[in-house]
């Protein structure tokens, strides 16, 4: 099971993150009020039992049938108290969901049974899970989830299969993984050392053991790591380019590049069959039946598993439907990053350069093992 | 200074104790079919009875695996997979099997004719035909955990239920899903006789406050169960078909499920729970000898919690993906729904105030009932509250609130209610002495379950967790003792109860001396409830004046007959009416 028997449980729990020390002022604010308002219920429950049982000779009670007044009081008072504790709660919240703006961005992916994480820069790890259901190569990478001390991180998830949730009980942080939408939360740690990772989400038969570990290192040790120098992650560590680079890698052997082609490539006798990709990402984007939708990271996921569910204005669906079962979610992430990435003139077209597209013929016939290809 | 003024009622002397008739509901027929065939609501509640004793004893036994392998960190005595199926057994069969239907189906068709004096429910093969559709019902269910259990936790969450599991789902689903109507009918069924069947002066400023609960959790199950039935048929549809609904590979959004399946189950926590709330409100003014304190309020709060309860069900999915805006109004609507269950509280206690208390077991549970309760409504603001719930949320923080709730509070007020009215169930009484023991033992052993849990949660100990980090051990074998007493307390009421069928004591009419049309026909009623036309003339716990609800004195309270004769002397102690003016408070 996890490393390390950590001893008795303190009587405050660890605490690691800006949201931990968020989280621990209100909860022992609603401790307090709640445990004086179940004293005060249990004193009053203690004191009518014993001033008035029932004693011999007096068995007569009075006719008594309530107060409006005291109706009031005690409907008000917890009201108010409540009322407190919901805003504070909006307020713990709205920080918890709403990450910095500048906070650089880290992907982790949940499946049955283990947490995948991407960093911008390339690294790929595996947090944890169960060991027993893994390939060799991702049993290699079991390692931790690196993060710098006091600064934020902003941590983009999806499922592959069914809704997990990444809880970090040392953070007081939670949040459920779904299938097929990106949700983000942030973190920043404000103590060095491991945490537990943990799938709060039932998800079958190794729930419990999806687990992982998070590891806080100085943030001059992340930089490095980020570099790629360092193996801050306690894994193998090849850094073979950043997400945008794999993605444009993707981008040019899913052969996106023969219909999505640059704006530098029009007038050249070639003819654009979709909208240009470049600059896209962050704008406004029409679609047909009148409305407008945020590129974000969500969009462009959906344009690529489900080409058919938004079509931009003027241009007709011509984009085949099958690339959801093609792309895994590491390879969505590292497309989506490339198209992040793109710029206005950016955009190679296919060229004698481009990585061959799936399926192609290749030298030598062992290379051609490409998972998901067309065959 | 705002003064509340009942009914005055009309006082006659108390009744002579009725002579115990020779053939009653139970003895009059004879024979399988006189109980396969019956459409007599007291007997469809013995039926009812039984049956939800049996899952409750399957569910309990799924509930000490589960407790026994969590002695230790890497499972103690089952398989991963083996403790799945026993956690989902457990709360499918707690919930679908036992809670559902323990006090609306035993004590509402035991009860409600017989409380405003009516023959039987407005629809009695309908009601009979309920509990055969709840057996067909559990029939697949048992089919489901039997033929390879269901290893999806009782939310059924899919994609994981829909497309993910190898596990015989379907049937489980489709046992749920047929129990729902069983459920819809005890509803309707209830409501309609509230409405139409009220004997006279049974005016709905009268009625007992455990037929307002009841009237309040029929409009629950009536408005919320096809809700549920619809979102397991779509799920059934998705699994049996592959039709996308839920599952976002093929087009579905699994939160929507989570929508819909909280839209029924939060309000379903109402139907466990409001009941419940009904027998105390009973059981506290006989045992105290007082008007319930604020009879509006603890009847509107009922109501309340069943209008407010309907708009909360979304505080389930605080990080479930839900919009943040949707999460502020949702936080805000639980710290409402909060509020009439904290009025119920301070009523209650306020109805002790100047009381004449006795502390046989019906009101040691419902003393039980009003501490554990308490402990877990407050514990359901720090879920309710978004900022704790990020941490809280799935936690054992979570399983320890809705234990307390719906075991500290459902199930001792049922096992207050089967305490209270046994002796009108079977004209048997049972051991004082072991019903009070039992009490005890139950109230100590879930302290020692539960809490714990709290502390496990706080550190951040995840639900469904059959493998957890050492740690934690010390809280789990703390909780698996506890769960040990609790298991015991259990067993004793199922063997007392069951002795004093045969050995147990006659018991009167009205062996409490309380107040309800329910305790002026003979212990064990006849088939048809009452001889008469039973005319209520005041409202119902008019304990201080000494009359029942047709005006009637009452017979001396219990335990009068332990006093000392020697210091049993003057007018108070005279059983019957005593004028007594309505005293102010507050």
């Amino acid at each position: 099971m996890l490393d390390g028997n950590r001893g008795p449980l303190p009587a405050i729990a660890e605490r690691a993150s800006v949201m931990a020390d968020l989280f621990e002022p209100l909860f022992w604010y609603i401790t307090a009020w709640t445990t004086a308002g179940f004293l005060l219920v249990c004193a009053l429950l203690t004191w009518c039992c014993i001033a008035y049982r029932r004693k011999p000779g007096r068995i007569s009670t009075p006719r008594i049938l309530g107060s409006h007044r005291l109706e009031l009081f005690w409907t008000v008072t917890p009201l108010l108290v409540f009322l407190t504790f919901y805003a504070w709660g909006v307020y713990v919240y709205d920080k918890a969901v709403h990450p910095p703006a500048d906070a650089p961005e880290v992907y982790v992916i949940g499946k049955q049974w283990m947490w995948k994480a991407q960093y911008p820069n390339g690294q790929r790890v595996i947090i944890g899970g169960n060991p027993k259901n893994m390939t060799e190569e991702d049993r290699q990478n079991i390692g931790a989830l690196v993060l710098p001390l006091n600064r934020p991180v902003k941590v983009t998830f999806i499922s592959e299969d069914v809704i997990h949730d990444f809880g970090v009980p040392a953070f007081r942080q939670k949040i459920d993984v779904i299938p097929g939408r990106y949700v983000s939360t942030w973190y920043q740690p404000t103590k060095l050392g491991e945490f537990h990772v943990f799938c709060d989400q039932y998800c079958g038969a190794w729930h419990s053991l999806m687990v992982g570990k998070i590891k806080v290192v100085p943030a001059a040790e992340f930089d490095a790591f980020l570099e790629g120098k360092g193996g801050a992650q306690g894994s193998p560590n090849p850094v073979d380019g950043s997400l945008a680079h794999k993605g444009l890698q993707h981008f040019q052997r899913l052969e996106c590049n023969t219909c999505h082609i640059p704006n530098a490539a029009i007038g050249t006798g070639r003819h654009a069959r979709a909208p240009n990709l470049e600059g896209l990402y962050g704008r406004d984007v029409p679609i047909k039946g009148g409305i407008t939708i945020r590129a974000d990271d969500q969009y462009l996921r959906d344009a690529i598993v489900n080409p058919g569910k938004h079509i931009v204005e003027g241009w007709e669906r011509a984009m085949p439907g099958n690339y959801g079962t093609q792309v895994s979610e590491e390879d969505l992430n590292a497309l989506i990053a490339y198209i992040k990435w793109l710029r206005p003139g950016t955009q190679l077209g296919p060229n004698n350069n481009s990585v061959a597209p799936y399926g192609a013929p290749r030298q030598t016939p062992e290379t051609n093992k490409s998972p998901g290809g067309k065959q | 200074m705002s003064i509340v003024i009942g009914d005055t009622p009309r006082t006659a002397p108390p009744p002579p104790e009725p002579e115990t008739p020779r053939r009653n509901y139970l003895n009059e027929t004879s024979g399988f079919w006189s109980w396969a065939l019956t459409v007599d609501h007291k007997r469809i509640g013995i039926l009812y009875l039984v049956s939800i004793t049996a899952f409750f004893l399957v569910g309990g036994i799924a509930a000490g695996l589960v407790r026994a392998n969590l002695l230790t960190p890497n499972g103690a005595i089952l398989t991963e997979d083996q403790y799945n199926k026993a956690f989902t057994a457990h709360g499918v069969v707690m919930l679908f099997l036992f809670l559902i239907p323990s006090i609306p189906a035993v004590f509402g068709n035991f009860l409600v004719p017989l409380m405003i004096g009516a023959k039987d429910l407005a629809f009695p093969r309908l009601n009979l035909a309920s509990w055969y559709v709840f057996m067909i019902g559990a029939a697949f269910m048992v089919w489901g955990l039997l033929s390879g259990g269901i290893d999806t936790g009782w939310t059924l969450y899919p994609p994981y239920s829909s497309r993910y599991s190898h596990a015989s789902v379907a049937p489980g689903v489709f046992g749920v899903f047929i129990t729902g109507f069983s459920s819809i009918m005890t509803g309707l069924n209830i409501m309609v006789t509230v409405h139409k069947m009220r004997a006279p002066g049974m005016t709905w400023g009268r009625l007992p406050l455990f037929i307002w609960a009841m009237y309040a959790t029929s409009f629950i199950q009536l408005l919320g169960t096809p809700v549920v039935a619809i979102t397991l048929l779509l799920l059934l549809v998705e699994r049996l078909a592959g039709v996308g609904i839920f599952d976002p590979s093929i087009g579905g959004d699994p939160v929507l499920y989570q929508h819909l399946f909280w839209f029924y189950s939060h309000p379903a926590v109402y139907i466990m729970i409001v009941p419940g709330m009904g027998v105390v409100s009973e059981v506290l003014t006989c045992f105290s000898r007082k008007n319930i304190f604020g009879y509006k309020a603890v009847a509107w709060s009922s109501v309340g919690i069943a209008v407010v309860g309907f708009l909360v069900w979304a505080h389930h999915m605080f990080v479930a993906g839900i919009s943040y805006y949707s999460a502020l109004l949702f936080s805000f609507l639980t710290m409402l729904v909060a509020v009439p269950s904290a009025i119920k509280v301070f009523n209650w206690v306020a109805t002790l105030y100047r009381g004449s208390i006795t502390f046989q077991a019906p009101m040691m549970f419902t003393l039980a009932f009003l501490v554990l309760f308490t402990v877990g409504g407050v514990t359901g603001m720090f879920l309710a509250t978004m900022g704790t719930d990020i941490h809280l949320h799935d936690t054992y923080f979570v399983v320890a609130h809705f234990h307390f709730v719906m075991v500290g509070g459902m199930v001792l007020a049922y096992l207050a209610g089967i305490h209270f009215w046994w002796p009108k169930m079977t004209g048997r009484m049972y051991s004082d002495f072991w019903s009070k023991t039992s009490a005890t033992v139950i109230f100590v052993g879930f302290f020692f379950t539960f809490v714990p849990q709290f502390v496990l949660g706080y550190h951040g100990m995840p639900r469904r967790y059959p493998n957890y980090p050492e740690e934690f051990q010390v809280y789990n074998v703390l909780s698996t003792a506890g769960a040990s007493i609790l298991g015991v307390g259990y067993l004793m009421p199922a063997v007392y109860l069951t002795l004093s069928l045969f050995f147990g004591p006659k018991a009167s009419a009205n062996p409490w001396s309380a107040t309800g049309l329910e305790w002026q026909v003979p212990s064990p009623p006849t088939v048809f409830n009452f001889e008469y036309l039973p005319i209520t003339v005041c409202g119902p716990y008019e304990y201080a004046i000494g009359v029942d609800q047709m005006g009637r004195g009452l017979p001396e309270p219990p335990g009068a007959g332990d006093d000392n004769p020697a210091t049993r002397v003057g007018a108070t102690l005279l059983p019957g009416p005593q004028p007594k003016e309505t005293e102010v408070v507050g």
